[in-house]
């Protein structure tokens, strides 16, 4: 069982066709997720992490998205190549999502429990009866109070923190194999984000849910998951365990992302660091590196050519995607 | 929701206490009495008989007590007398009441279920040429003027014998297909502008609501196309569309009265333009005051309807 | 996605140029007209259309040219247009810059006669006002300006106050500006894009309602031809002769279709977020 990989993402380009021109949000992004393992994807908005991850249930909007290349197996089978129907069914069954914001993301119009029950009903053949004693099941078991009665309860008539418990049990209500959880605690309140993360984190666990963990911040990186992603304009940067990438980041970017977390440590001394610039605008993007313009170390190489990944320490799941690490290059 | 609906009705009291100081006193500002005018038909009276008309039209006592004599009488249901036939109006009225209200709940249904599922259709396929005709379509039907239409209707139609039906108006209650085959056409002249109003609303409303994170969630659910479509979307799309429908109900309480006039109904709208031009007053007064009543309350039971379908309406009202 | 950006653009074009066209009618009608639009002619009546009587729409039951008579219609309908909505929209945003600027007691009472005239349908109200005022075409003006009045009060009011509170407001009033300046320097510029609007839209219905009103003879009064009342007394040839309703509604719908065109560009034009507005 350990180390089996249950989703690759290979080779993913997604663009948007606007009225200034193509955007490539993603470009070229592939990764793999093991069973039971929570995968993070870090990076700035507009980095292309949320892409991604719509991108493999085909929940781009077309137009303006669309999918250009690339493939996506789970459990074996390329995704890509099946019909809009066939990946329908894995929606919600097998793999689920969590949005950034459980207001908007929650009908406004639909009763809590039957928002959560329609998904059983559809991929479990439940009766209307049924799905809404397990949907209330559910609620107790993400920790709402009263749910018999709040079942019957309107999105608006709850809390932040409730309202995204509520997407949890939606998400979790077929068991899937696969939660990808986009931002889920970003539009929530400092306290209430502890809480739900451990939700997620201890739920996953019981049911060796494999997690994708999309975030900003890597304090729910080093809480959450057993390995990272690293995005930078549409690209994965570098690729680490967990501990690598906080005690030995390779790419000038990550280094820059982790110096710029206040650090409890370190408070008396230095000053906090940050990243001058601002991402690219990723319609024209320039040759070579998009991270070069902000980078400190940048060389002659960097503004000429785009770096492929580079394999760290011979280990094919450490990469990063800078030419420091190209051999002609790395002696400085 | 009951405590809703109380306040919402004790709303209607002023609105429709402004409406009548409208119609009585608007009436008033013609020149020349109505006994004057009543008058005018009849021949001289004696002083005697005089003072006793004067009493009967009400012209011995100052505006305000009129005023509030005659509002009194109409809310206990006395709309007084036509000055052509000096019959009561109120029986006039009530038995030209179903006709007009009929035609209105016709047109209506047709505007919706015609401007509905266009509007929906138009929004799935958004900028295509079937949008794009269908946005024409509904700035030209917003173009049409309802008794022109009516009337081709008329000349194009009435060829085909039977398909207008001519002669006496005949009760739902009592002959259903004659009923329909009646009024379908003149609903339809009615309802066609309406029904553009509907189908530009529902597109642009579902359009916005397609943009919406819980679309996002209903598809990721792995809903199928329809529920997210005529479920999740069109639930929230269909809440402007109900406010536009009350907003608009004038127009088809107005088209009414001129449709009526067109296919030769004897409905609320016949019985005023026949008033206006004999400058029967009191009836007049009634049948204005009559379809401002039900304006108002259409009103309302669009803002009850609403209530009942945008769950977060009820909470303000705990609320508050 | 050419075929919708064209047509984006396209149809406030569209719309203008009807108008304009319309325009041109009138300003030719003033010197030149096919046939007299008055005269009568017991020989050619109810003619079809035809070239080579020269009655290109055909004659009505008196025999007078129809399109003559369309042609002088088109004065009369779109000065009633637009004077009815100069009229409705310049007493009713006052009244409604004034309830919102206000507030309070002001707002209170003047909102709720606009609620009052908002209880008669259109329709209705311009029919019972002008049979209190009596069939002419100046009433109609009135009339339809009446009509008008609570609806521009109400958007008006509801951008002011959208607008009251407003950063610059209380900047400009921190500054020491007086309530008047504010007013006309500040809120009315930063509120006239819904009321553009409006205004076109209403141009639209008013000649749908002056049509309404002539038809059922409450409005412009023969012999002076308007849309409305040709088509009046249309309906008692109509079976005979077509053509005598079906060219003055032509007439209706185009000019309107015109307004509704450029009403629904200029929506898309100055505030996408405007879609709604009809």
């Amino acid at each position: 069982m350990n180390n089996e990989t249950i989703l690759q993402v290979q080779g993913l380009m997604t663009e948007f066709r606007t009225e200034r021109g193509i955007v490539n949000a993603v470009n070229d992004v592939s990764f793999s997720l093991e069973r039971g393992k929570t995968l993070g994807i870090v990076g700035e908005s507009g980095s292309g992490k949320s892409v991604t991850n719509l991108s493999i249930l085909k929940l781009i909007q077309y137009p303006p998205g669309r999918i250009t290349a690339g493939q996506v197996i789970f459990k074996g089978e390329n995704m890509f190549e099946w019909s809009e129907e066939e990946i329908r069914t894995v929606r919600g069954k097998h793999i689920s999502m969590i949005f950034q914001d459980p207001l908007t993301s929650l009908n406004p119009v639909i009763k809590v429990w039957y928002q959560i029950a329609e998904a059983l009903r559809l991929h479990h053949g439940m009766s209307k009866k049924e799905a809404k004693a397990k949907s209330i099941e559910l609620l107790k078991l993400i920790g709402i109070p009263d749910a018999e009665q709040r079942a019957d309860n309107y999105p608006h008539q709850f809390s932040g923190g409730m309202r995204q418990r509520v997407m949890i049990a939606m998400a979790l209500s077929c068991d899937p194999e696969i939660l990808i959880a986009d931002e889920p605690t970003t539009a929530l309140d400092v306290t209430i984000q502890a809480q739900i993360l451990e939700l997620i984190k201890n739920l996953s666990r019981e049911k060796s849910t494999s997690v994708i963990m999309i975030t900003h911040d890597l304090g729910v990186v080093a809480d959450m998951c057993d390995s990272v992603c690293v995005m930078y304009a549409g690209r994965i940067v570098e690729r680490a365990a967990i501990d690598d990438l906080f005690y030995a980041p390779q790419h000038p970017y990550t280094r820059g992302l982790l110096d710029s977390i206040p650090r409890i440590d370190r408070a008396g001394g230095s000053r906090l660091h940050t990243i001058s610039g601002a991402p690219p605008n990723l319609i024209d993007i320039p040759p070579g590196c998009p991270f070069q313009p902000r980078c400190e170390k940048a060389m002659n190489i960097c503004s000429k050519q785009s770096p492929p990944e580079f394999i760290i320490n011979g280990d094919a799941s450490r990469t990063a995607a800078c030419w420091l690490h190209a051999k002609e290059y790395n002696n400085g | 929701m009951g405590r809703y609906v109380v306040r919402r009705l004790l709303s209607l009291i002023p609105v429709l206490f402004g409406v009548s100081l409208i119609v009585f006193f608007l009436v008033r500002l013609i020149p020349g009495t109505a006994l004057e005018m009543y008058l005018g038909t009849q021949v001289e009276a004696t002083p005697e008989q005089m003072e006793e008309l004067k009493r009967i039209f009400g012209e011995d006592k100052p505006v305000p007590i009129l005023y509030l004599e005659w509002l009194g009488d109409i809310l206990r249901g006395d709309f007084g007398y036509s000055l052509r036939t000096g019959r009561m109006v109120l029986p006039d009225i009530l038995s030209r009441l179903p006709l007009s209200l009929e035609l209105t709940l016709f047109s209506l249904i047709l505007a919706l279920l015609i401007g509905i599922p266009l509007g929906i259709a138009s929004s799935l396929r958004q900028n295509s040429f079937g949008d794009f005709v269908s946005r024409i379509g509904g700035l030209l039907g917003l173009s049409l003027p309802q008794f022109w239409l009516a009337a081709l209707m008329v000349m194009v139609f009435s060829r085909f014998r039977g398909w207008i039906p001519m002669g006496n108006y005949v009760s739902f209650f009592d002959s259903p297909l004659q009923n329909i085959k009646m009024l379908f056409f003149p609903s339809l002249a009615i309802g066609i502008g309406f029904a553009a109003v509907v189908m530009r609303y529902t597109r642009n409303s579902m359009l916005e609501v397609l943009q919406m994170d819980y679309i996002r969630t209903a598809k990721a659910k792995g809903l199928k196309k329809p529920s997210v479509i005529y479920f999740h979307a069109l639930k929230n799309a269909i809440l402007p569309v109900i406010t536009v429908t009350g907003f608009n109900a004038g127009y088809l309480l107005g088209g009414a009265i001129v449709i009526e006039e067109v296919f030769a109904l004897p409905g609320m709208g016949r019985l005023a333009l026949y008033a206006i031009y004999q400058r029967d007053y009191p009836i007049i007064q009634a049948v204005v005051m009559v379809i401002a009543t039900l304006f108002v309350v259409v009103n309302l039971i669009t803002d009850l309807v609403y209530a009942l379908a945008d769950p977060r309406i009820r909470l303000d009202d705990v609320v508050r | 996605m050419t075929v919708p950006r064209l047509f984006k653009n396209g149809i406030a074009v569209t719309g203008l140029v009807i108008i304009v066209l319309y325009v041109l009618i009138i300003i030719v009608s003033f010197f030149w007209l096919p046939f007299d639009p008055s005269e009568m002619n017991s020989q050619r009546l109810l003619e079809a259309p035809s070239f080579t009587s020269g009655h290109l729409f055909g004659t009505d039951e008196f025999g007078r040219d129809i399109l003559s008579r369309i042609m002088k219609g088109t004065t009369v309908s779109l000065v009633i247009s637009i004077a009815a909505t100069a009229l409705g929209a310049s007493f009713g945003i006052l009244m409604g810059i004034w309830a919102g600027y206000l507030g309070g007691r002001w707002d209170n009472g003047i909102m709720r006669i606009a609620d009052v005239l908002f209880s008669f349908p259109s329709l209705l109200l311009a029919i019972f006002v002008m049979a209190i005022l009596g069939e002419n075409t100046y009433n109609v003006i009135i009339a339809i300006g009446i009509v008008y009045i609570p609806q521009f009060a109400r958007i008006s009011r509801g951008s002011i106050i959208a607008l009251k509170s407003n950063e610059f407001v209380r900047a400009a009033r921190s500054n020491g500006a007086g309530r008047t300046y504010i007013l006309f320097r500040h809120l009315l510029p930063n509120s006239m894009a819904p009321i553009i609007v409006q205004i076109s839209l209403s141009l639209s219905v008013a000649i749908l309602l002056e049509s309404a009103l002539s038809f059922l003879g409450l409005g412009v009064q023969p012999p002076e031809p308007s849309w409305g009342n040709m088509l009046s007394s249309a309906r008692k040839v109509m079976m005979l002769a077509p053509w005598t309703a079906i060219y003055p509604g032509l007439a209706i719908v185009t000019l309107v279709l015109g307004f509704n065109l450029l009403g629904d560009g200029l929506r898309d034009i100055l505030d996408p977020r405007l879609r709604n507005v009809r």
